[in-house]
C-alpha cells in the first residue's frame, strides 16, 4: 500500500518543482502581501506610505514577470490544477494595470487616507485579491475555480466594508456578502453535481469531455447552470445583478472602481475557461434540444443590456448610473462569447482593456468632484463645466467612449464586439443572435441618453452657486493620462493588438 | 502635394488645438485664427477644383485607380483567426461626387465663421468645437474607407451637440439631444451593416477582409455564401439581406438629409442653434446625408436601390410637398427656412431616385446650390435676430425702407431659392425634374406624376417665399419694437457683405454657367449611372 505512493512521490515532487517556475508572478504577489502586512505593522508610524510604495513595487514587479511569460507555450502546472497559457497571461497583465490604478486611486482618495484605519490593510487585501484574480484566470480544476473565486469574493467583501462609516456602507457590504455567499453555495453544489456525473474535477480532462458527449444535456445541464450562477454573480449579470447598484453606491469609490473592473474581467476569463469544454456542443448539439446553453447566455445578455441601460435612465446618483451602465456593458461583452474562438476572445480582451480604462477614469472623476464639492447627483452637476472645465471635458471623452462613439477607443472596442457577434450570427444564422445584436445597437442609443445627462448638466446648464476651480491634483493627472490613452488607442490600437 | 487632402482635413484640428492651448488673453483673436483657417481651406479647395481632371479616365466611383489625390496608409490590421485578417486603411481620395462638396464646405465654413462674430460667450470652446466640426465634415467627404468614413461621420455629432446645446436658444437642451439621438439611432444600425459588409468583402490583392468602399462596390469581391453576397441571396427576417442593408443605410442617411417623416429633429435643431451652426447644419450636414446616399447606399447596393427607387422617389415628392406646406404655415422666419430646406432636399432624393444622368446631375447641383443658399438665408435671418432678438414674421413690416441693402440680399436669396431662372436652384430643380420626368422612358424607375408633384413644390416655394417677402419687407415700415428697433436695425456692414457676396455670386454663377459644376462632375455621374441602373 505504502509502496504505491512511494512511486508517485518523486514524479509529483518533480512536477511541483517544475511548476514553481511558472508560478513566479504569484510567488511575487504572496511575498509582497507578507511584506505589506509587515510594513504596515512596523513602519506605519515612521513612514505612513511605506505600504503604498511596497504595493506599487510589488505590482510593477509582477507586471514584468507576467510580461516575461507572454511567449511561453501553454503548460499545465501543479498536477493540472492551473494552466499558464497566453490567455491567462494577458488577463494577468490587465489585472496588474487595474490594480496599479486602484492603488494610486486609494493613495489619493481623501476619505480613505483620512480614515482611522489607515490604508495599509486595504493594500494587503488588494494583493490577496490580486492573487485570487491570477488564480481565477489560470484555474482549470473545479476546486481551484471555487477556491480562487472565494478568495476574490472574501477580499471584495472586506474592501466594500472597509470604511463602514455609515449605515449605507455597512448595508452594502452586508448585502454583497450575503448575496455572494448564496451564489457561491449554488456554485459549489453545481460543481459537486458535475463531479458526481463525470467523476473528474479537471474540466479539460478526456473523462470530463467524454461524459459530456455521451450524456444528454438535460442531465448535467442543471449542474452547469448552477456553476454559472456563481460567475454571473461576479459579473453582475441579470438576474444576479441586484447587489451591484447598492454596493457601487455604498462602497468607497476606489473600491467601486476596482470591483467594476478587476473581478468582472476575471469573471469573464473564468466564463471562457468553463464554457470551453462545452463548446463542441454549443452551437450545434445542444441547440437542438429544448434547453440550450446559447439561449441561456443570449437571454442573459439581452436582459442585462435592457435592465442595465434602461435602469440607468431613472438614476440620479452618478455611481448608481455607472453601476447600471456596467451591467449593460457586461451584457454587451457577453456577445463576444457567442463566437467561441480567438476572434471573440480578442474582441472581448480589447473591450475589457478599454473598459477598465474608461471605468477607472470615470470613477476617478466622480470621486474628485465628490471630494471637491460633495456632489454625487447628476442634477447637482449643474454648471460644473465652468469651474472644473478640464475635468469635465475629460469626463465627456470618457462618456463618449463608454457610449462607444469615435473618436475614442470605446468605439473600436464596441466595433470589435459587434464584429464577433455578427460572425456568430453568420455561423449559426439563429434569429436569437440577431435579436441580441439589435438589442446591443438600441442600448447604445439609450446609453447616450443617460450618459449625456452629465455634460448636459455640466455644460448646458448653469449652477446657482459657482464653486471655485481647482488646480491640478494627482488624480486629475492620472485621469488625463487615461483619457489620453482612450484617444491614443483609436489612432494606434497596435499596442493592444500585439498583446492579443 | 501628396497630402493635400490630409492638410485640408486636419488643418482645422491643429488650429483647434492651438486655440485650446492659447491663454484666455488671446480670446479676441480666436475668431481670426478660425477665419484664417477657413480662408486657407477655401484657397486649397479652389486649387483642387481648378486642378481637378474631368476626363473619363478620372471618373472614380467604383474604380480606385481613377480617384484623384489618393492617400492610402494602413491603419489597423487585426488578425481575427478563423475568419482572416481585418484591414482598415487611412484611405482618402476624391472624384466628381465629392470634389464639389470640398469647395462648398470650405465656403460655408468661411461664412459660418464670419457669422460667429455674434457669439459673445466662451470663445475658446466655441471656435475649438467649430474647427473640430470642420475637420469632421471635410473628412466625411474625403474618406473612402468605410471605417474612416464612419469615424468622421460620428465625429460630427459631438461638436454639434455642444454647439447647439451651449450657445443655442431657449429649448436648446431638447433640440441638442434630439438631434444627437436621431442621428445616432440611424448610425448605430449603419455600423452593423458596415460590419456585415466587411465580413462579406475580400480585398482580392491581399485576401484580407476590407473596409475599402470601392472594393465593396464590385460584386466579384464578395465571398460566395456571405451575408451580403450578390449571388447567395441570403435573407434576414424574410427580406433579402442586401435590400435590408440598403434600407438601413438609407434610413441612417435619410435622417441626416432629412426626409419626411424622419425630419422632426431638423426644425428644432435649426431654430435653437446659433446662426453659424444653423448655417453649417443646413449648408453642409444635410449634404452629408445626400452624399452618403450616393456614395454608400446606392453605389454598394445598386440593385436594391433600383428595387426601391419608386419608394425613394415617393419619399422625395412627399418631402418636397410636406416641407413646402409646412413652410407656408410658419410664423417664425427661421423655422420657415428650416422647412424650406426639407422641401428643397426632397428634390435631391427625387433626382437621385430617377437614376438618370439629368436627375443625378440635378441632385448634385441642388445640393451645392442649396448649400450656398441655405447658408445665405440663415445668415440673413441671423442678422435680423442679432439686431433685435426677434424673428417672427409678423413683427416686421416694410424692412426694405430701412434696410435697403439687406433687402437686396434677401431678394436675391429668396428668388434664387424659389427657382427663378438665372439662379442655381432653377438649374438644379429643373434638371432633377427632367430626370424624374424622363425616367419613365429611360429606365422606368419613376412614374411621371412624381415629376409633376415636384413641380407643384416649386410653385409652393414661390408662394411662401414671395408671401414672406411681401409681409416683411414691403409696405409701410411697422415694427413690433417701435423706435428702439428702428435704431437697432442697422443696414448691412462690411463683414456681412464679405460673407454674403460670395454666396450670391455662387448662386448666380451656377445659374448662368451650370457647366462650372456639371463639367467637373459629368464623368463621375456617368460612371455612377452605369453602376446604378446599368
Amino acid at each position: 500500500m505504502m509502496n504505491d505512493f512511494i512511486q508517485n512521490i518523486s514524479p509529483s515532487i518533480n512536477d511541483t518543482i517544475r511548476s514553481l517556475s511558472l508560478f513566479y508572478p504569484e510567488i511575487g504577489i504572496a511575498t509582497g502581501f507578507i511584506l505589506v502586512v509587515l510594513a504596515d505593522l512596523f513602519f506605519h508610524r515612521r513612514s505612513p506610505q511605506a505600504s503604498f510604495m511596497l504595493t506599487i513595487l510589488c505590482l510593477a514587479l509582477v507586471g514584468c514577470l507576467n510580461f516575461s511569460q507572454l511567449g511561453y507555450p501553454a503548460e499545465a502546472a501543479f498536477g493540472g490544477m492551473i494552466i499558464v497559457d497566453r490567455l491567462a497571461v494577458v488577463f494577468k497583465i490587465i489585472f496588474c494595470f487595474v490594480s496599479v490604478l486602484f492603488v494610486l486611486f486609494v493613495r489619493y482618495n481623501q476619505s480613505l487616507q483620512n480614515s482611522s484605519k489607515g490604508t495599509g490593510d486595504l493594500y494587503s487585501i488588494l494583493l490577496a485579491v490580486h492573487l485570487g484574480l491570477h488564480l481565477m484566470v489560470m484555474s482549470q480544476n473545479l476546486v481551484m475555480i471555487y477556491l480562487s473565486l472565494e478568495m476574490v469574493s472574501v477580499g471584495s467583501y472586506l474592501m466594500v466594508g472597509y470604511l463602514s462609516g455609515n449605515p449605507k456602507q455597512s448595508e452594502a457590504a452586508m448585502k454583497y456578502a450575503l448575496f455572494g455567499a448564496v451564489c457561491s453555495a449554488f456554485m459549489l453544489y453545481g460543481m459537486s453535481l458535475l463531479y458526481g456525473f463525470t467523476g473528474s474535477l479537471e474540466i479539460y480532462s478526456p473523462q470530463f469531455a467524454s461524459f459530456l458527449i455521451t450524456t444528454p444535456f438535460a442531465s448535467w445541464g442543471l449542474g452547469l447552470i448552477m456553476l454559472l450562477t456563481g460567475i454571473a454573480f461576479k459579473l453582475s449579470l441579470v438576474p444576479f445583478h441586484f447587489w451591484s447598484p447598492d454596493v457601487y453606491e455604498g462602497a468607497p469609490t476606489p473600491v467601486t472602481a476596482f470591483l467594476s473592473t478587476g473581478p468582472k474581467i476575471a469573471g469573464f476569463a473564468l466564463l471562457i475557461r468553463i464554457l470551453a469544454p462545452f463548446q463542441p456542443f454549443n452551437l450545434s448539439g445542444i441547440d437542438s434540444s429544448i434547453f440550450s446553453m446559447t439561449t441561456v447566455l443570449a437571454v442573459m445578455a439581452i436582459a442585462s443590456m435592457v435592465v442595465g441601460n434602461f435602469g440607468a435612465i431613472w438614476q440620479n446618483n452618478v455611481k448608481r448610473v455607472l453601476a447600471y451602465s456596467s451591467i449593460g456593458h457586461t451584457g454587451f461583452m457577453l456577445m463576444a462569447l457567442f463566437v467561441f474562438s480567438a476572434s471573440g476572445f480578442k474582441a472581448l480582451i480589447f473591450y475589457m482593456v478599454i473598459y477598465s480604462i474608461m471605468n477607472m477614469a470615470a470613477f476617478m472623476i466622480v470621486d474628485e468632484i465628490e471630494e471637491r464639492t460633495g456632489k454625487q447627483n447628476i442634477d447637482d452637476y449643474k454648471g460644473l463645466g465652468k469651474s472644473f472645465t478640464v475635468l469635465m471635458i475629460a469626463m465627456v471623452v470618457v462618456l463618449v467612449s463608454l457610449t462607444g462613439l469615435p473618436p475614442t477607443a470605446g468605439f473600436t472596442a464596441k466595433f470589435l464586439i459587434f464584429s464577433a457577434a455578427i460572425e456568430a450570427y453568420n455561423l449559426s444564422g439563429s434569429a436569437l443572435m440577431m435579436i441580441v445584436i439589435i438589442t446591443g445597437a438600441i442600448s447604445t442609443v439609450v446609453s447616450l441618453f443617460y450618459y449625456f445627462r452629465i455634460p448636459l448638466n455640466a455644460f448646458l446648464r448653469t449652477g446657482e452657486n459657482q464653486v471655485t476651480g481647482i488646480k491640478g491634483s494627482p488624480k486629475v493627472y492620472i485621469t488625463l493620462f487615461l483619457v489620453f490613452l482612450l484617444i491614443f488607442f483609436i489612432l494606434f490600437p497596435s499596442p493592444i493588438q500585439k498583446l492579443l | 502635394m501628396d497630402y493635400i487632402l490630409s492638410i485640408l482635413i486636419f488643418l482645422p484640428l491643429v488650429a483647434a488645438l492651438l486655440i485650446i492651448v492659447l491663454g484666455s488673453s488671446f480670446r479676441e483673436r480666436f475668431k481670426y485664427i478660425a477665419l484664417a483657417v477657413t480662408v486657407i481651406q477655401l484657397f486649397i479647395s479652389i486649387a483642387i477644383y481648378l486642378d481637378f481632371s474631368s476626363s473619363t479616365a478620372f471618373a472614380g466611383i467604383n474604380k480606385e485607380s481613377q480617384f484623384q489625390l489618393l492617400e492610402k496608409i494602413p491603419w489597423i490590421r487585426l488578425d481575427l483567426g478563423s475568419i482572416g485578417k481585418l484591414e482598415i486603411d487611412y484611405f482618402l481620395g476624391i472624384d466628381g461626387l465629392s470634389m464639389p462638396f470640398l469647395v462648398l464646405s470650405a465656403l460655408v465654413m468661411f461664412v459660418a465663421t464670419l457669422a460667429s462674430w455674434e457669439i459673445k460667450t466662451n470663445h475658446k470652446a466655441f471656435f475649438a468645437l467649430l474647427l473640430l466640426l470642420n475637420t469632421a465634415v471635410m473628412g466625411v467627404f474625403c474618406a473612402l474607407d468605410f471605417f474612416l468614413f464612419y469615424v468622421f461621420y460620428e465625429l460630427m455629432l459631438l461638436p454639434l451637440y455642444f454647439l447647439i446645446g451651449m450657445w443655442g436658444g431657449a429649448r436648446r437642451e431638447y433640440a441638442a439631444i434630439k438631434f444627437f439621438l436621431y442621428t445616432l439611432f440611424g448610425s448605430v444600425f449603419m455600423l452593423l451593416v458596415i460590419i456585415g459588409l466587411y465580413f462579406s468583402v475580400i480585398n482580392p490583392a491581399t485576401g484580407n477582409h476590407t473596409f475599402n468602399m470601392i472594393l465593396m462596390m464590385d460584386p466579384s469581391n464578395y465571398i460566395g455564401n456571405s451575408i451580403f453576397s450578390t449571388v447567395a441571396n441570403q435573407e434576414l427576417f424574410g427580406i433579402s439581406a442586401r435590400l435590408l442593408a440598403f434600407i438601413v443605410l438609407f434610413i441612417a442617411f435619410a435622417i441626416k438629409v432629412p426626409v419626411v417623416p424622419l425630419h422632426t429633429w431638423l426644425p428644432d435643431a435649426h431654430v435653437e442653434a446659433p446662426t453659424p451652426v444653423s448655417i453649417i447644419l443646413a449648408g453642409l450636414l444635410l449634404k452629408v446625408g445626400g452624399y452618403g446616399i450616393l456614395r454608400v447606399c446606392i453605389s454598394i447596393f445598386p440593385e436594391a436601390a433600383v428595387q426601391s427607387a419608386w419608394w425613394l422617389g415617393l419619399i422625395g415628392v412627399i418631402s418636397i410637398l410636406y416641407g413646402a406646406l409646412n413652410a407656408l404655415a410658419q410664423t417664425d422666419l427661421k423655422r420657415l427656412i428650416a422647412y424650406s430646406s426639407v422641401s428643397h432636399m426632397g428634390f435631391v432624393l427625387l433626382g437621385i431616385a430617377s437614376g438618370t444622368v439629368e436627375g443625378v446631375s440635378g441632385a448634385m447641383l441642388q445640393m451645392i446650390s442649396h448649400g450656398g443658399l441655405s447658408a445665405m438665408l440663415f445668415f440673413l435671418v441671423g442678422m435680423i435676430y442679432n439686431r433685435v432678438h426677434d424673428r417672427d414674421i409678423a413683427s416686421f413690416r416694410g424692412l426694405a425702407l430701412i434696410m435697403p441693402q439687406f433687402t437686396a440680399f434677401v431678394v436675391i436669396a429668396f428668388f434664387a431659392s424659389l427657382g427663378l431662372p438665372g439662379f442655381s436652384a432653377f438649374m438644379a430643380e429643373a434638371f432633377s425634374l427632367i430626370g424624374a420626368f424622363t425616367s419613365a422612358e429611360i429606365n422606368g424607375l419613376l412614374p411621371r406624376w412624381m415629376a409633376i408633384g415636384g413641380a407643384v413644390g416649386i410653385l409652393l416655394s414661390a408662394a411662401y417665399f414671395l408671401w414672406t417677402l411681401q409681409r416683411m419687407f414691403f409696405g409701410q415700415t411697422r415694427l413690433k419694437g417701435g423706435d428702439i428697433w428702428l435704431s437697432q436695425l442697422k443696414d448691412i456692414n462690411i463683414r456681412e457683405k464679405v460673407a454674403l457676396v460670395p454666396l450670391a455670386v455662387l448662386a448666380l454663377a451656377l445659374g448662368i454657367f451650370p457647366s462650372l459644376a456639371f463639367s467637373k462632375m459629368n464623368a463621375s455621374i456617368l460612371a455612377f449611372i452605369q453602376l446604378f441602373s446599368g
